[in-house]
């Protein structure tokens, strides 16, 4: 059997989604025709809007509706500390921490050579200025610790050496309620090496 | 096709699908290859695999599949991963995309594999970084069948004098030529026996480079290698100099 054009377009539309094959854009496009017009419809009008509304923050490159994104925006926040993440999800889980009252710079991306991302791609340029002209007194860089988010961690640190600005690394470690057991050689490894004092944990 | 077990080094990988990723892999007997790793994004319990596939450490393999792509089935650590930092973390960069863009997909070269693990281990250590390099991408040159004659010319067959100048004809080898060609283009004879003698440093360091980035030239194509500009922008991101272009290692 076949579908009208316009279902068929709708069902290849959906597969865009991550995760979204053949048989599950045509279940949801079934699903949204039979059984939630109305849904579809918010859907539709929620998509345009963010894709039409929805832009990157001017200081921190996240994705923000205004010039500034609400943490950019927020008073409260801590300017003089900044932490440097690949992705919005990433500030996204640090924000859920609960333990961070600084504001972020997304690199939307890390260095990787072999696909040709060089600095400029991920608005370190734009760091550099914002950094360097302003208040900032501590960057935390917590880029991934993969070999990629290594080297961006390498590249900011050599970027701001003998600007005057501390810089911090995220530990490296165990994750709560692990069992060392199953953790692989490379991550205690790193745990150890970046040991810390009884005292200074509290 | 199954094979268990095999030494690899993971050379790049990226995300694919949901939870899965395209590895591109170099193996001891098969050559470099690409491998899915299927669900490796996704947390499993205890370990994962993603955090234990990651660049410049040394892997078993085990994939199976009979298409170009394989499936990666198994893969555990076959050792300390090399610690690789700042300028030396580039390096390792940088032949990752020289191993991508010079070897051929299913094309097996244990010497290039061996001398790659050796590589690595010696950029972890602390001796100088740039022999390290050049002595690699010369036994990668000689792997491939572009071997460099550095003691002989190549259209007599004389030995080379230490004070002519010659330059490097990409299809022959070495040619003597006038030292009034453009200074980029010749080496000296001096500087070119040394590197045959596994000599490199100083002068004959920088020719090395010159000889070496020209050598490879021919078999890159067009596409400037990514992370040989990184490097540079790396070495000179803390101090805002002009870039010139024998400051970086590569």
């Amino acid at each position: 059997m076949k579908f009208s054009p316009a279902l068929e377009s709708l069902i290849e539309a959906l597969r865009c989604l991550p995760g979204v094959g053949p048989r599950s854009a045509q279940r949801m496009s079934l699903h949204l025709l039979e059984r939630d017009r109305e849904g579809a419809e918010t859907l539709a009008q929620s998509l345009t809007e963010a894709v039409e509304k929805i832009g990157h923050c001017s200081r921190c490159r996240n994705f923000a509706e205004e010039t500034l994104c609400e943490i950019c925006a927020d008073p409260r926040r801590d300017r003089s500390t900044v932490c440097v993440v690949e992705s919005p999800a990433d500030v996204l889980a640090l924000e859920q921490s609960a333990s961070y009252r600084g504001v972020y710079f997304v690199l939307m991306g890390h260095l990787s050579p072999i696909d040709g991302i060089g600095p400029d791609d991920i608005g370190l340029d734009v760091f550099q200025r914002q950094v360097t002209d302003g208040e900032v007194k501590e960057v935390i860089l917590a880029t991934n610790p993969t070999v990629e988010g290594e080297a961006t961690a390498y590249f900011l640190t050599d970027m701001l050496a003998g600007t005057g600005i501390s810089l911090t690394r995220i530990a490296h470690g165990v994750p709560l309620g692990g069992e060392l057991e199953y953790v692989d050689g490379s991550t205690l490894a790193h745990a150890l090496s970046g040991r810390v004092p009884v005292d200074a944990q509290r | 096709m199954r094979i268990s077990l095999q030494p690899a080094y993971l050379l790049h990988r990226k995300p694919f699908r949901d939870s899965s990723q395209l590895l591109e892999v170099l193996t001891a007997e098969h050559g470099r290859i690409s491998l899915v790793a299927k669900g490796v994004r996704r947390k499993a319990r205890g370990g994962n695999t993603s955090a234990l596939v990651q660049p410049f450490s040394p892997l078993l393999v085990s994939f199976s599949g009979r298409g170009e792509m394989k499936t990666l089935t198994h893969a555990e650590l076959a050792g300390a991963p090399w610690m690789l930092r700042g300028e030396r973390l580039f390096s390792g960069l940088y032949l990752n995309e020289l191993m991508i863009r010079l070897l051929q997909r299913y094309d097996p070269h244990p010497m290039v594999f061996a001398r790659y693990g050796e590589t690595l281990a010696a950029l972890a250590s602390s001796a100088a970084a740039e022999p390290i390099l050049r002595r690699f991408e010369m036994h990668l040159l000689e792997e491939l069948g572009y071997r460099l004659s550095l003691e002989v010319e190549a259209d007599t067959g004389e030995a080379l004098d230490p004070n002519a100048w010659y330059r490097l004809d990409p299809d022959a080898g070495l040619v003597a030529c006038a030292g009034t060609i453009p200074e980029i283009q010749r080496y000296q004879g001096s500087d070119l026996l040394a590197i045959a003698k596994d000599d490199i440093q100083g002068s004959s360091a920088t020719t090395a480079k010159r000889l070496l980035r020209q050598a490879l030239a021919v078999h890159l194509g067009d596409a400037p290698l990514r992370s040989r500009s990184l490097f540079r922008q790396y070495a000179n991101a803390g101090d805002r100099q002009t870039p010139t272009q024998d400051e970086s290692s590569l």
